[in-house]
């Protein structure tokens, strides 16, 4: 047994005026730590790495091959959720570390005062506040290099996630200054989440009070220009940053901080609370309402074109630089082509429907001007079949509303058209149906209406699709016309193009079946 | 009341402090110097109160204490005081999920110890003063309580303290750790100053310089162990059958009564102990309270 007798290191004391600050930095090193050894707080941040990971790496079927930055930006906001939640149980139950195991009799007489042991608290949630900014900026960065990146990312969008980080971590050492009890502050925090999410449903969701959230997702599934967002992410990131600094100053507050500098500054960010929340609550400005609906009816007034061969190629400024990648479309499709649709002029158009806002799926209605395809935001993995299908489906039809109406052997050569230079022709069928089938009737997907397949065209097209093409083109190219005739039944243009059909679909074309 | 041998390092005057109706400490004065300072009462005689006061844990009412010339009665005063202090409560508390290492750890981060290097070998120099050296990585769940005892003794003495209050430390020990504890107690003594609390009246008669018994709130005795003891001389006996007169009397080992109180004529006085110097003054500060005189 060792004893002090012996020979031994000479201790160490404290500064006799020890820097305040650099023993708050101290111990809020020495929570995060411990913060980082709990296990909730553990394993969501390595979720979070592993799901953001994967998200970048694995891609959805080629889509994310192809981001759209305003979109991406707020794609980083909701994940962060999840280590959020788990930083806010775990820094309260730290907080409360002293009272759960007794030890504030011996620990409150220590120098450190209370006040200054909060705000390590809230401190200790920097790094990990750090690390979600790391990962958003991975991800963002990841998105923005791609060359095929369109679109303009936002900082306050960005700083959303972090700042929820930091949000969950201040709220939970105030609720443990608050209600010293880890049940009671379990139960203050679900019942706080309740009412508020009952007030907001029974106030029928009002911008403002949908605004109070720190993740306010709004995210409709075709891209919008980032200039018709109307999203007021500044404001917004002003307002989260003002309650974080406020829920701090609180927090030190209660615990006996009262120095004039922490309620300067808690007035201050409650201004800035109050001034962001002011601000993000004003509703669309009418500028914006009338860019929308600009964008939406009269879109040639928003875009530039471009020509590519015999077509041309119009998109919004963000998405100027795609228009190459249409055009390969539109070659490849109009190869198969016979007839005039072979070398007719195409005008393809991007169009939106941002009349409704941004969090709403609305359809672009189909265009009635002949020879104009509409092509949306998205690009990459189904969207370039999909176009391929709105090609097709004017070059056999004319326009985009008769093509919705087709009931004949017409919605074969459409087929045909879109998927006949396809890599993977069987494969893209598939994806292209809403069933995902290769048999059978089905929907199939397309900028704007969807067709409809009967079994007795999915059997022709799927027989075509597997033939080799040399031999398909020719009949195609020599039947033209016939088959892509509104009086043509696909039994007869199965005929046409040899394509044996079984006995139950040597019918006539029943649409709506 | 004999002088310190020392200057005093702690003073107390007129501390007085009510819970209700109840005075918990009552006018209490007292001085402290260099080395271990020895806490004797009953249960309920306010020395835990009184460490509490000392240990900044509780203003008192009335009166004033310095501490190695710091007045906690201004802010920065208390702040001092505490940067002197190494305070074992009564039944201290842990975290249990700590090591022995972190939480001596974080109790010298609460003691402003910012250099994390100096703040290591501190650490590590007060976990080996405990023989706690081995197992400082270990989960203070999985140590014993005479381990988590000297964890709370080492979370004491981190940073060197001037002043150290330890409130029944030796409480629930084995023979053996408290043999330890006072080995331990008794080298933290050099140099600094000590308020020892403790119903054990061998602690203080193996480790204190000095000795206050107190009794209702108030201080019934200053002085060294030797004077607490000769409080007793001539008022110990022995006899065959238990003394009627005896203030208090048991049965030895031997088969003889020891009695004590004032003894018959031609009693067999035996040499008294610091024990019944203790049971003596308390028994007077009893008398003395239900108007009986001893």
């Amino acid at each position: 047994m060792s004893t002090l007798t012996e020979a031994r290191p000479m201790p160490v004391v404290a500064e006799a005026d020890p820097r305040r600050w650099t023993a708050v930095i101290a111990l809020a090193r020495f929570e995060a730590r411990e913060l980082l050894l709990q296990i909730p707080v553990f394993a969501m941040c390595l979720f979070y790495v592993g799901y953001s990971g994967w998200q970048l790496f694995s891609g959805r079927e080629g889509m994310d091959d192809y981001p759209v930055l305003q979109d991406v930006d707020r794609a980083t906001q909701t994940l962060p959720m999840l280590p959020a939640v788990a930083v806010l149980i775990c820094v309260n139950l730290a907080v409360l570390r002293s009272r759960r195991y007794h030890t504030d009799g011996q620990l409150d007489v220590l120098p450190m005062e209370p006040w200054r042991r909060t705000l390590a608290h809230a401190l200790s949630v920097v790094p990990f506040a750090m690390f979600t900014a790391l990962v958003v900026a991975l991800r963002f960065g990841w998105a923005a290099l791609g060359q095929d990146a369109v679109g303009h990312g936002s900082v306050a969008e960005l700083a959303v996630g972090p700042l929820t980080v930091l949000l969950a971590g201040v709220a939970g050492v105030l609720i443990a200054r608050l209600i010293p009890s880890v049940p009671l502050a379990g139960l203050a925090v679900a019942g706080g989440y309740v009412l508020l999410t009952v007030a907001e449903s029974s106030a029928g969701d009002p911008r403002w009070m949908r605004w109070l959230w720190p993740v306010v997702s709004e995210n409709g599934s075709v891209p919008l220009p980032s200039d018709l967002l109307g999203r007021p992410a500044a404001w917004h990131a002003l307002y989260l940053a003002g309650l974080v600094t406020l829920v701090l100053c609180l927090a030190v507050l209660v615990s006996g901080g009262r120095a004039l500098l922490v309620k300067a500054v808690a007035f201050g960010a409650a201004a800035l609370t109050l001034t962001g929340a002011v601000a993000q609550s004003a509703g669309d400005s009418s500028a914006l309402v009338a860019a929308r609906v600009r964008a939406s009816a009269t879109p040639e007034k928003d875009q530039t074109c471009v020509r590519h061969g015999r077509s041309t190629y119009c998109a919004f400024p963000e998405w100027a630089g795609r228009t190459a990648d249409w055009a390969e479309t539109v070659r490849r499709a109009q190869s198969l082509a016979g007839g005039a649709a072979g070398g007719a002029r195409l005008t393809v158009r991007q169009r939106v429907e941002a009349r409704y806002g941004l969090g709403t799926d609305a359809a672009i209605d189909p265009s009635r001007t002949p020879g104009e395809v509409t092509v949306d935001t998205r690009w990459g993995g189904n969207r370039v079949s999909e176009f391929a299908v709105g090609v097709a489906s004017v070059l056999v039809a004319g326009d985009e509303r008769t093509a919705g109406e087709m009931c004949d052997a017409r919605t074969v050569m459409v087929m045909w058209l879109a998927l006949g230079n396809d890599p993977d022709p069987m494969g893209s069928l598939s994806e292209l149906r809403l069933d995902d089938s290769v048999s059978g009737s089905a929907i199939v997907r397309s900028p704007t209406d969807p067709l409809a397949m009967t079994a007795q065209q999915t059997t022709v097209v799927r027989e075509l699709l597997q033939r080799p093409r040399y031999s398909v083109i020719p009949k195609v190219k020599a039947n033209w016309t016939e088959l892509t005739s509104p009086k043509t039944s696909t039994a007869r243009a199965a005929k046409l193009l040899d394509v044996p059909l079984p006995e139950g679909e040597k019918g006539e074309d029943e649409c709506g079946v | 009341m004999t002088d310190l041998p020392t200057p005093p390092t702690v003073s107390a005057a007129g501390l007085t402090l009510h819970y209700g109706s109840t005075a918990a400490l009552d006018d209490v004065s007292l001085r402290l110097g260099a080395g271990v300072t020895g806490l004797l009462g009953p249960n309920g005689a306010g020395k835990t109160t009184l460490l509490r006061v000392m240990a900044t844990a509780v203003p008192a009412d009335r009166g004033a204490f310095t501490v190695l010339g710091h007045d906690p009665s201004t802010t920065a005063g208390r702040q001092n005081v505490r940067r002197a202090l190494g305070y074992l409560p009564q039944t201290p508390g842990f975290h249990p999920d700590f090591t022995a290492f972190a939480f001596v750890d974080y109790v010298a981060i609460l003691k402003e110890m910012t250099d994390r290097a100096a703040r290591h070998r501190e650490v590590r120099r007060v976990l080996d003063a405990v023989d706690l050296g081995d197992v400082r990585g270990k989960r203070i769940r999985r140590l014993s309580g005479g381990m988590r005892q000297r964890v709370a003794l080492a979370a004491a003495l981190v940073g060197d303290p001037g002043f150290l209050v330890l409130d029944e430390p030796t409480v629930g020990l084995d023979p053996e750790q408290r043999m330890r504890f006072r080995e331990l107690i008794a080298t933290a003594g050099e140099g600094r100053t000590v308020l020892l609390s403790t119903h054990q009246t061998e602690d203080v008669a193996m480790l204190c310089h000095r000795v206050i018994v107190m009794a209702a709130g108030r201080v019934r005795f200053e002085g060294t162990p030797a004077e607490l003891t000769a409080r007793a001389e001539g008022r110990v006996w022995s006899s065959t059958e238990r003394d009627p007169g005896a203030r208090a009397g048991w049965r030895t080992g031997t088969g003889a009564f020891r009695n004590v109180g004032d003894p018959p004529e031609g009693a067999t006085l035996v040499e008294p102990t610091l024990e019944d110097g203790y049971l003596l003054t308390l028994d007077a500060t009893s008398a003395a309270a239900s108007g009986v005189t001893s």
